[in-house]
């Protein structure tokens, strides 16, 4: 019986037992340094963790925006919205409160990059109408 | 096809759930509808309790909102059954609404029934509900010396439990210091210290090795609550200071009225799961009547099954496994180690020796049930 399990040992090398000797002392840390507490909180955010990433995975929705946002042109137009927001959100609080009147709204809409926007928008908008008459004909 | 599943514990939440991944095709398109009825808008991991009763949980971490663990897809109702109509494929809830079904899963579970021995539900503590679990904890933190008493009634949920209870039990007094001042005494209604010969083997030199005092056949008859003494049918009788049970069980009350099976058991199928004479009824869990462990564990290993072969008639028109009475029970040997049982039909459990880790395993487990009964683990 000895023979049998010394065997393995005899073959190796001083250098192979300390590398040996050094896994087993990580894992007696690791099994020292764990509670019942730290499994408990590891093992609750595996388990939300698996049931959100299924639940991701299995929306058709997502997966959908996902494969679009794989496209570089997606990117650059979520990047410029992504500036736009940031933007928008340095420049809104900056600026002195709307005098409201027809006159107001012709200088919003003279302004070429709002026309830009706007135009961005009504082109959205017109392929939305499109997908969402396409995917209610072909029944959700 | 309408499914329906009746009864929301861990058999019918993973059969709604599998069935609803399984299914999401049919269901999209129309051709397969699954409604759940339930007696409670809350599901309660249940093995959780033990853990209460000694203090390592509290009871809001047993529960989940139920719907918060079903697919969208189900349907949902918090409106119990009260009438089966298996003739006519139909049942009737306490709301008074009728829901009609091509296939049936009825996973109703069983309640404990202290009352059926004389003095033991006022006598004695337990552990099989929330309030109890809370009081059985009170108790032990109260008791300074004298003598606790295990006693087991028959049948009685998860054959593991009092051996679990026993390691708990020993482990939280020598944690509180006290384990010399404490007599644990241990009550078992056959000739062995456990139902499962493979376990009454590996249990018995740890009892001696903990010092546990056992009495085997010791079937409870009545608890004197005045004297503390609770006797046995065989004669017998012990003096207490705590008196603990794991209380006799039943099947839901619904099932012995609706005359589906004695003792509220349904006579079921071992292989198919289809209760007998109703190919088109399937039973699990506790509901059943077959000779295996009244757990959760049972009730997974039957409701995969159960889902897969509803799935596969759906889609191809027979069923294609069979239950092959697979269970797979963590043993908590006190409050750092634990080990595990799993046998099936055809092989005894083969127990290792506990460790540290299988009890960060059973830790880990608390937790993703809430995966499992979602139908992902």
């Amino acid at each position: 019986m000895n023979t049998q399990t010394e065997k393995p040992f005899e073959s190796m090398s001083t250098e192979d037992l300390q590398r040996l000797v050094e896994v087993a002392q990580l894992v007696t840390a690791a099994r020292d340094a764990m509670s019942d507490e730290i499994v408990t909180r590891m093992a609750g955010a595996l388990s939300e963790g698996l049931t959100l990433l299924d639940r991701l995975t299995r929306n058709e929705g997502l997966m959908h925006l996902l494969k679009v946002l794989d496209r570089q042109d997606t990117q650059y137009l979520l990047i410029a919205l992504s500036d736009a927001v940031h933007a928008a959100s340095q420049e809104i609080p900056a600026a002195p409160p709307a005098t409201g009147g027809l006159g107001c709204m012709m200088r919003v809409v003279r302004d070429p990059g709002t026309q830009e926007g706007i135009r961005l928008l009504s082109v959205v908008g017109k392929h939305l109408s499109h997908s969402l008459r396409e995917q209610h004909r072909r029944g959700g | 096809m309408r499914i329906l599943v009746v009864g929301g514990g861990t058999g019918g939440t993973i059969v709604a759930n599998n069935l609803a991944r399984r299914l999401s095709a049919e269901i999209r398109a129309r051709k397969v509808r699954i409604t759940m009825l339930s007696a409670s808008d809350k599901h309660m991991y249940q093995p959780g309790l033990l853990y209460v009763a000694f203090g390592q949980m509290t009871p809001d971490q047993l529960y989940r909102d139920q719907a918060s663990l079903l697919e969208g897809c189900i349907d949902f109702h918090v409106d119990p059954v009260e009438k089966f109509d298996l003739d006519q494929n139909k049942v009737t809830t306490k709301s008074g609404k009728v829901h009609e079904y091509d296939i049936l899963v009825i996973a109703t579970g069983s309640r404990i029934v202290p009352e059926q021995i004389p003095g033991l539900a006022e006598g004695a503590e337990t552990f099989y509900s929330e309030a109890s679990a809370v009081k059985m904890f009170k108790r032990l933190r109260e008791i300074e010396e004298g003598t606790v008493a295990v006693v087991v009634g028959v049948p009685h949920k998860c054959p593991i439990a009092p051996v679990e209870l026993i390691f708990g039990l020993h482990d939280y007094f020598k944690a509180r210091g006290i384990r010399d001042k404490i007599k644990i005494k241990y009550h078992y209604p056959i000739g062995r210290i456990h139902t499962i010969k493979e376990v009454a083997i590996w249990a018995k030199p740890e009892f001696d090795r903990m010092g546990i005092e056992y009495e085997t056949l010791f079937n409870v008859s009545e608890v004197d609550v005045e004297n503390k003494v609770v006797r046995s049918e065989e004669g017998t009788e012990t003096q207490y200071d705590m008196l603990i049970a794991i209380p006799p069980h039943r099947g839901m009350e619904v099932i012995e009225q609706n005359n589906l099976g004695e003792g509220g058991w349904i006579p079921t199928d071992r292989f198919k799961l289809t209760m007998n004479g109703h190919d088109n009824v399937y039973v699990l869990g506790d509901t059943t009547n077959l000779p295996v462990s009244k757990t959760g564990s049972a009730a997974h290993f039957e409701a995969e099954v159960v889902s897969e072969n509803i799935a596969s008639i759906v889609k191809i028109g027979v069923p294609v496994r069979d239950y092959d009475g697979k269970v797979y029970c963590f043993i908590e040997t006190g409050h750092d180690s634990a080990t595990y049982a799993m046998f099936n039909y055809q092989n005894p459990p083969d127990l290792k020796s506990p460790s540290k880790p299988m009890h960060w395993f059973k830790m880990a487990y608390n937790q993703m049930y809430w995966t499992s009964v979602r139908g992902l683990l």
